[in-house]
């Protein structure tokens, strides 16, 4: 069924917002990032079409595009600058949502922006296996592997937390 | 999921990030200048697009049967149609078949009169393809005997299945021309040939030669009657006057025999009631004619088909192998960009 583009904004602007907050690891980044999706969107939206995906796949394979093409943009920046840092950056309270635990909060800014996107795809926006699999290019098999290799490294990085 | 990976996705469902008020209104903004709804574009699908293909390639080959047929029949139409009967060409039979109301009209040999002026050897051969033998035979010898000829000789012979006769027969030189349209008018004509040659030289030759012994003659029974003549000489002039007349009487038989044969034109006649060893075969009506150009189209398009294949799939394979390698590059450099954040 053809949806209107405000229709898809409105059920989809949460989503978007909280896939781009996982795959950043910052939120001031991910709203400016979801304004740009959707504007993107607003000017492709003659072209969607609702037969070949879902607008919630459409919006997030436009958001990760967008996302992508920023990380290149910085990395090509702090390499022209030479102030690359690989360091983990430090967890910001409330960057990932409100009242997440600061446990959980620092393992997941421990985890790689791939580790923390399937995260987000399959646990907070409940794409099944091949949906996630498709927006991310790879096989659902190793999308599955993907999302358990995460999980764990997030349960890992909890229980070192709490132990320490 | 194990029992924590609930309880943390449990924590990260409920604690999930929702975005600004201000973002919100942002990107509401953008909703309201954009259309309603995206116009529909069609939808291509292999599945949908393999069966119309070939549904448009047949019915270009069938558009274009009908229009060949429509076409080759105007120029059958326009072909002037072959001349039938030949004086002497094998296989008109066929054609004299295909077409029985032309088989009894007149031939153009049976139009070459014999001069009325002139002594000619006439001389007709004609094979006919009949429908009974037996009947054919017995007409032609009738018709001989009708137009005051003779039968010369008679070689008749049938089986099971087929059988010829061979006749040969003497017409009055006056009378050959209509023999002869009554002849070819007992089967299809398979084969005919008129001779006519030309015999006055020789006539006026034997005429001049007689003439030249009548006066020999006469001058001998002249010096004969002399009472003065000596008895040898009256004996040499005897013996020169039989052999003279020996020799005037033979030269006359001979004249009256050519007289003869020039009165009569020969004609051989061998008739046949085989069938024809192969039979022309039917004319292809339109529908028949649409089919065969209809499948020349499609014979046409698959040989385009095969050709475009030959050359364009290595092109296609070589390029979709260079669009999977640009692919599996893009994915690995991504993995490593959001490997490294």
């Amino acid at each position: 069924v053809q949806t209107s583009f405000e229709t898809a904004v409105e059920d989809h602007l949460d989503d978007v917002h909280a896939y781009l907050v996982y795959l950043t690891g910052d939120r001031g980044l991910a709203e400016d990032l979801t304004a740009d999706t959707f504007e993107k969107a607003c000017r492709l939206w003659k072209r969607y079409d609702a037969r070949r995906a879902s607008a919630k796949t459409w919006l997030c394979q436009i958001a990760r595009t967008t996302a992508l093409d920023h990380f290149r943009s910085e990395s090509r920046r702090r390499r022209r600058e030479h102030v690359y840092n690989l360091d983990v950056p430090e967890a910001v309270e409330g960057t990932y949502g409100e009242g997440l635990s600061p446990t959980i909060e620092s393992a997941l800014a421990a985890l790689s922006a791939g580790e923390r996107e399937v995260i987000a795809l399959r646990v907070l926006l409940d794409f099944d296996g091949e949906s996630a699999a498709r927006l991310l290019g790879i096989s659902p098999t190793a999308c599955s592997t993907r999302l358990s290799r995460a999980l764990k490294k997030l349960e890992d990085g909890v229980r070192s937390h709490v132990a320490a | 999921m194990s029992q924590p990976d609930s309880i943390l996705t449990a924590e990260l469902l409920a604690a999930r990030p929702v975005a600004s008020t201000e973002l919100r209104a942002r990107v509401l903004a953008l909703a309201t200048e954009a259309p309603v709804a995206p116009p529909r574009r069609p939808h291509f699908r292999l599945r949908v697009l393999v069966p119309v293909a070939a549904a448009l390639a047949l019915a270009a080959a069938v558009a274009g049967g009908i229009v060949g047929s429509f076409s080759s029949s105007g120029r059958r139409a326009a072909t002037p149609p072959p001349e039938v009967f030949s004086s002497s060409s094998a296989g008109a039979a066929d054609r004299a078949q295909s077409l029985p109301a032309r088989k009894a009209a007149p031939t153009p040999t049976a139009g070459l009169a014999p001069s009325t002026s002139r002594a000619q050897s006439y001389e007709a051969e004609i094979r006919l393809r009949v429908q009974n033998l037996s009947r054919a035979t017995k007409r032609a010898l009738q018709l001989t005997r009708s137009f005051g000829g003779y039968v010369r000789s008679v070689d008749y012979g049938s089986g099971t299945q087929a059988g010829t006769a061979g006749l040969v027969v003497r017409i009055p030189i006056g009378s050959v021309q209509a023999a002869i349209v009554r002849f070819t008018a007992l089967g299809a004509i398979v084969e005919q040939h008129v001779s006519i040659q030309d015999v006055q030289a020789s006539f006026d030759a034997r005429f001049r030669r007689l003439q030249t012994l009548r006066t020999q003659i006469a001058a001998v029974q002249e010096q004969l009657a002399d009472p003065k003549l000596a008895t040898d000489a009256r004996r040499t002039l005897a013996a020169r006057l039989s052999s003279l007349r020996a020799g005037l009487v033979a030269l006359q038989r001979v004249q009256s025999q050519a007289q003869k044969r020039v009165s009569f034109a020969t004609v051989s006649l061998s008739l046949s009631s085989h069938k024809a060893a192969v039979a022309p075969p039917p004319k292809p009506g339109r529908l028949q004619r649409a089919l065969d150009h209809a499948g020349s189209i499609l014979l046409r398009e698959l040989v385009v088909l095969v050709y475009v294949a030959v050359v364009g799939v290595p092109l296609l394979l070589l390029a979709a192998l260079l669009v999977s390698g640009e692919r599996f590059r893009r994915r690995r450099a991504t993995d490593r960009l959001l490997a490294t954040r």
